[in-house]
């Protein structure tokens, strides 16, 4: 059979890299990313973040083949950085977010588990208690007709227990 | 504080025809004057996570504060790449049943067995030898027959038989050298018991010896520890003019029941989140210009259902575990390129 091996798909073989650069010959600062063994959900992150690194001028992804399990990122510095740095940079703060997200999450779930509330430990911490219709930056822009719902009653509703 | 939802840069607009102010547009240099680089501090501001729902099997949480290709992620890891066990190879030692041992395998396959992926390693090779910290192997071994002295007027083949119906239940775990210690007091077993596999009829029979692995989603969907796992964005609907007192009631029924309250005559957004979007409200000319419907782009209501694997609190932090050592095996072999080409040079 010429099936190919399903593990291939997704685990780097032990001699492959991960990735490769390709300096581009004629443009300064710009190089070709090649990803082995990654596929959208790696790509779009990427290329999202370093849209927001201000010395990038160019970021942009794609899935070159879809029976192929490699992506190219396409890098675009200005002179303040290169693009290996703007990758690294933007692999770091994506860790760094997700790491944040993982842990927020998690003290959530524990206080769920421990049956409280879900939202105690945001309520004192951090944002005073989140719910998004009952939002005290409203003052100043009254809407006629309706006003919002009011800011008592408004766990109840939100928070589905 | 984390930003209001009036903030129109983080509105998606939902208009009668289209779909208006789709990508955001805060990077950096597009507003002069204003930083939109990223920065870890408002981040953390802006950043919420607040669980919803939790019932045994769904969880159903917001997440504010992120772009979509990290929403986005998050969803495709839980969906293709957290491992769970499933059965992987069979060996169909008989087989009598109308089923053929193809669609049979198929079937056995596709069930969620609750078996903690954690405590199982990925199989080295597809070739390798079966091992005890690798493989679970279950028998399912079942003879139908015909059960004595049953009235001849009856026609429920429970009651004319044993075993008519092959249920996921039946199937055995067979512990190999150390597991039966390994997994005492949470013996692998399939998630639901009641599963139909089979219907046999009289002197027909099933044995099979089943060898589950550990795999991804990516490879086969029997692997995915999710039945669904989506996320939409929160609904918010903005009143721009009063309703009149006599389109009330027509207002509050081109919204699904509880979205729109009316109080001391008053049209009131009550719960926008059960909102669907639907957009009726934009058909009536009388309503067109009175209200805007919209959607926060930067929020992100997920719904996660798990197949059983996991509980379903467990998925998140789980699948954002594999997204960290995807992003850190970019960041290294960043790091090896560098230091193999200090060596060249």
């Amino acid at each position: 059979m010429n099936q190919p091996n399903r593990i291939d798909s997704w685990l780097l073989q032990d001699d492959e890299k991960p990735l490769t650069i390709t300096e581009d010959p004629k443009i300064p600062n710009a190089a070709t990313i090649l990803l082995r063994k990654q596929d959208h959900t790696l790509g779009n992150m990427i290329r999202a973040q370093l849209l927001l690194d201000p010395t990038v001028l160019f970021a942009g992804y794609k899935v070159p083949h879809p029976l192929e399990n490699d992506i190219i990122i396409k890098i675009q510095t200005d002179e303040r950085s290169n693009p290996a740095d703007a990758l690294k940079r933007a692999c770091h703060l994506l860790i760094r977010q997700t790491v944040q997200i993982k842990s927020q999450f998690m003290e959530q779930a524990k206080n769920i588990e421990m049956g409280m509330g879900p939202d105690q430990s945001l309520a004192t911490a951090q944002t005073n208690g989140y719910d998004p219709y009952a939002d005290s930056s409203r003052q100043g822009n009254t809407i006629v007709g309706g006003q919002f719902r009011d800011t008592n009653a408004g766990g109840a509703d939100v928070y589905d227990f | 504080m984390p930003r209001s939802l009036d903030d129109t840069r983080r509105h998606v607009q939902v208009l009668p025809e289209r779909i208006g102010a789709v990508a955001g547009s805060e990077f950096p240099g597009h507003y002069p004057g204003e930083d939109h680089s990223w920065n870890l501090q408002k981040f953390k501001e802006n950043l919420i996570t607040s669980v919803q729902r939790l019932t045994p099997s769904t969880i159903e949480f917001d997440l504010v504060g992120v772009d979509a290709s990290i929403a986005n992620a998050l969803r495709r890891v839980m969906i293709a790449e957290v491992p769970t066990v499933a059965i992987e190879e069979i060996y169909v030692w008989n087989n009598t049943s109308i089923m053929q041992d193809e669609v049979l395998c198929h079937r056995v396959g596709l069930v969620p067995l609750k078996i903690d992926p954690r405590s199982l390693k990925y199989r080295p090779s597809p070739h390798s030898a079966p091992h005890e910290t690798d493989t679970i192997v279950f028998d399912l071994s079942v003879r139908c027959d015909r059960r004595p002295g049953v009235d001849k007027s009856e026609k429920d083949p429970k009651k004319l038989y044993y075993d008519s119906n092959v249920y996921t239940g039946m199937m055995k775990w067979s512990p190999s050298g150390d597991q039966s210690r390994k997994y005492k007091g949470k013996e692998p077993k399939p998630v639901d018991r009641d599963i139909l596999l089979c219907k046999l009829r009289p002197g027909q029979q099933i044995d099979l010896h089943c060898f589950a692995r550990k795999g991804v989603g990516m490879d086969h969907a029997k692997f995915s520890p999710v039945a669904t796992a989506s996320y939409r964005l929160l609904p918010h609907i903005i009143l721009r003019e009063p309703i009149p007192i006599e389109h009330q009631q027509k207002f509050q029924k081109c919204f699904p029941e509880g979205v729109i309250v009316i109080e001391n005559d008053q049209v009131v957004v009550k719960n926008p989140r059960k909102d669907t979007v639907s957009r009726e409200v934009l058909r009536h000319p009388e309503f067109a210009d009175k209200v805007s419907l919209n959607r926060i782009r930067d929020h992100f209501i997920f719904n996660v259902e798990s197949t059983g694997q996991y509980n379903p609190e467990e998925l998140v932090p789980e699948a954002i575990k594999i997204l960290l050592t995807k992003i850190s095996a970019v960041e290294e072999g960043l790091d090896k390129l560098f230091a193999t080409e200090g060596q060249v040079a």
